[in-house]
């Protein structure tokens, strides 16, 4: 890959991290009397870390300087103090909630890009045939579900009437595990119906465009040659129509991440899942704005770190664009 | 000619149009999808226009008809809320609420990103680039979350129990921020249409007589970005109806006037999935899923039909 567009790619993922964190600093400031008033309320910060905190972000001098400040704060990862939990950091209460979402979002990923990308491409080919009947009405269906709606009937068959799975949360509370195997079983099944649910909100989207973008290269001539040549239908699928219809639908799905993050942390409440979605909404119910600064900037990286994977994936996929 | 005979046959530009709807309806009335979604539209239509035709006034905590939790029964077929509401009363009055805000965001988001597209496209050097950057920028920003931030920042600034142009604040903030939020992909999707007008004939002829910017992108641009605009904001309202619910749902609706995803903020917040109380539930989450099921079905078929870029593919 050409070092130039992989330097371009880079500086531009930069700048709209620094350009979100602006973002950030003005929201702080937009409210009557912040950032101030939201040090003085919070009742466990004592006089010096208050003190401290003033200096480190520059209160008392004027707005530019204050902007440098904060710049600087945030790099070294100093995003304020938390009301809810007694004045801990910011960033401690974000790091113990990241990976509980991490893990939940990226089984999920992988689930919902196989089985949707495979539904989609054999409902695609095979278009009006008894899958594609069932599977894109069902995916269509799933398309319009919030995530929560997905989760909420789980809960009550799965685990409300059946008992196959428990109903919130990572592990049993109070629990004590003869092994870590023990322990490893018992979150496997706390993960299975979040995993469920986030996997069906995605399986539906990306099924539809994998669908759409197969049966565009149906009638492309790659296909009509590779027929001609007599490859098996087989053949054909999977070494000409697939990577070519998948290149679209990377790209896609690396837009729709910042999407799919919020759809997780619904799911998450329901479930009553450890990660940044219950922080999020415990955060916004006591109005906990540092938090929910904090986990905005957080996500908001993260989905600029994927768009820049896929982008340079899609640099892997398709040799065009390199040159 | 006579005037009947006219009238029969149309002509003149609003001839052409009226002839125009009439072949794109029939064109539309072959797509079952199509059909099928406006179908649901209309009936959640009524429901939101005409909530009287179905059941009493809303129901609160002290008109409250039944006992709490009850399951379905003769009385109340849809069972009850944990204050005794009637869940068919409160579902059917959501559905009002849930489409007002939907439809509100719509006009926002649609409004904002149709300027926004046709200008970039049009002017076209630094204001395109430097629109397209802000623009770029929003797709990227996990505009959820931001969402969340906002909406309780808005709200400290205007006071929950403000009224806005006599609309409860907390209804208002909600438009505005799913407005604020979702322009984005409207801009982009008007703004690559507006490139390919701008190239056409037509537009040159006008600049050679002398028509000024602002003019041309009124006359010449917007009806024939229009057709998109369409399709476009029936998606859009989609999205809205989806993204109106998730706020909703995370605690920022609005209690006393319950949409749906209001509706299921309160089950979810009584317990309900852990109790087993599904009448709790389904009601709501049917609507929901049907009314964003409704937007997407017709909305897709409007983009087939009237996006020439996706129109050949059927």
């Amino acid at each position: 890959m050409g070092g130039h567009y992989l330097l371009r790619r880079l500086v531009q993922a930069f700048l709209t991290i620094i350009a979100i964190v602006i973002l950030n600093f003005f929201l702080f400031r937009m409210m009557p009397g912040s950032p101030e008033r939201i040090l003085l309320r919070n009742p466990h910060l004592t006089a010096e870390t208050i003190a401290a905190a003033r200096a480190r972000w520059g209160l008392d001098d004027p707005m530019p300087v204050q902007l440098v400040k904060y710049l600087v704060a945030t790099a070294q990862g100093d995003l304020g103090y938390s009301f809810q939990y007694r004045g801990q950091p910011v960033s401690e209460v974000i790091g113990i909630r990241f990976w509980p979402t991490i893990i939940l979002v990226g089984i999920a990923e992988v689930i919902a890009i196989v089985a949707g990308l495979a539904l989609g491409a054999y409902s695609g080919w095979r278009r009006g045939g008894r899958v594609d009947k069932v599977g894109n009405g069902a995916s269509l269906i799933l398309y319009s579900m919030p995530y929560f709606v997905i989760g909420m009937p789980l809960i009550i068959i799965f685990a409300a009437e059946l008992g196959w799975f428990p109903t919130s949360g990572m592990l049993t509370p109070g629990m004590s595990y003869a092994s870590p195997l023990d322990q490893l079983l018992d979150f496997l099944r706390h993960l299975v119906l979040p995993l469920v649910t986030v996997s069906l909100g995605l399986i539906g989207g990306y099924s539809i465009l994998m669908r759409s973008s197969i049966i565009e290269t149906r009638t492309e001539d790659y296909v009509t040659t590779a027929r001609a040549k007599g490859l098996d239908e087989n053949r054909i699928v999977r070494q000409h129509a697939f990577p070519n219809a998948l290149l679209p639908t990377v790209t896609i799905i690396a837009i729709n991440l910042g999407y799919v993050v919020a759809g997780v942390l619904t799911a998450e409440i329901i479930f009553n899942w450890p990660g940044l979605g219950t922080l999020t909404y415990q955060a916004l119910s006591v109005r906990d704005f540092p938090v929910l600064q904090g986990v905005f900037l957080i996500l908001s990286i993260c989905v600029v770190f994927a768009n820049l994977g896929a982008d340079l994936l899609y640099g892997v996929l398709d040799p065009r664009v390199r040159s | 000619m006579t005037a009947t005979s006219a009238a029969k046959a149309p002509t003149g530009a609003w001839g052409l149009r009226l002839r125009g709807f009439r072949e794109f309806s029939r064109r539309f009335m072959r797509r079952r999808d199509g059909v099928v979604g406006l179908a649901i539209l209309v009936f959640f239509t009524l429901m939101a226009l005409f909530p009287q035709l179905f059941v009493g006034p809303l129901e609160t905590a002290i008109t409250a008809s039944g006992k709490g939790l009850e399951s379905p029964n003769l009385n109340h077929i849809l069972g009850t809320d944990e204050l005794g509401r009637d869940m068919l009363n409160l579902t059917i009055h959501g559905a009002r609420v849930s489409m007002a805000i939907g439809l509100l965001a719509t006009i926002i988001t649609v409004l904002v990103g149709a300027l926004i597209g046709i200008v970039s496209g049009f002017v076209g050097g630094l204001t395109d680039s430097s629109l397209m950057r802000v623009t770029d920028f929003f797709l990227v920003l996990p505009t959820f979350v931001l969402a969340i931030i906002l909406a309780p920042i808005i709200l400290d600034i205007v006071g929950v129990d403000a009224e806005i142009a006599g609309l409860r604040a907390t209804l208002v903030v909600i438009v505005i921020v799913i407005g604020i939020t979702s322009w984005a992909s409207t801009a982009r999707v008007i703004r690559s249409q507006t490139l390919s007008v701008k190239e056409r004939m037509f537009v040159d002829r006008a600049r050679v007589i002398g028509s000024g910017g602002r003019h041309i992108m009124r006359i010449h641009v917007l009806p024939n970005v229009m057709n998109l605009i369409v399709a476009n904001t029936v998606l859009v309202f989609a999205g809205a109806v989806f993204t109106e619910t998730t706020l909703s749902f995370i605690g920022l609706g609005d209690p006393f006037l319950p949409s749906w995803g209001q509706l299921l903020y309160a089950a979810e917040a009584a317990g309900a999935p852990g109790l087993g109380a599904w009448w709790y539930i389904a009601p709501p989450a049917t609507c929901v899923v049907l009314v964003i099921l409704g937007f997407t079905l017709v909305g897709n078929a409007l983009d087939d039909l009237l996006n020439p870029k996706s129109g050949v593919r059927r």
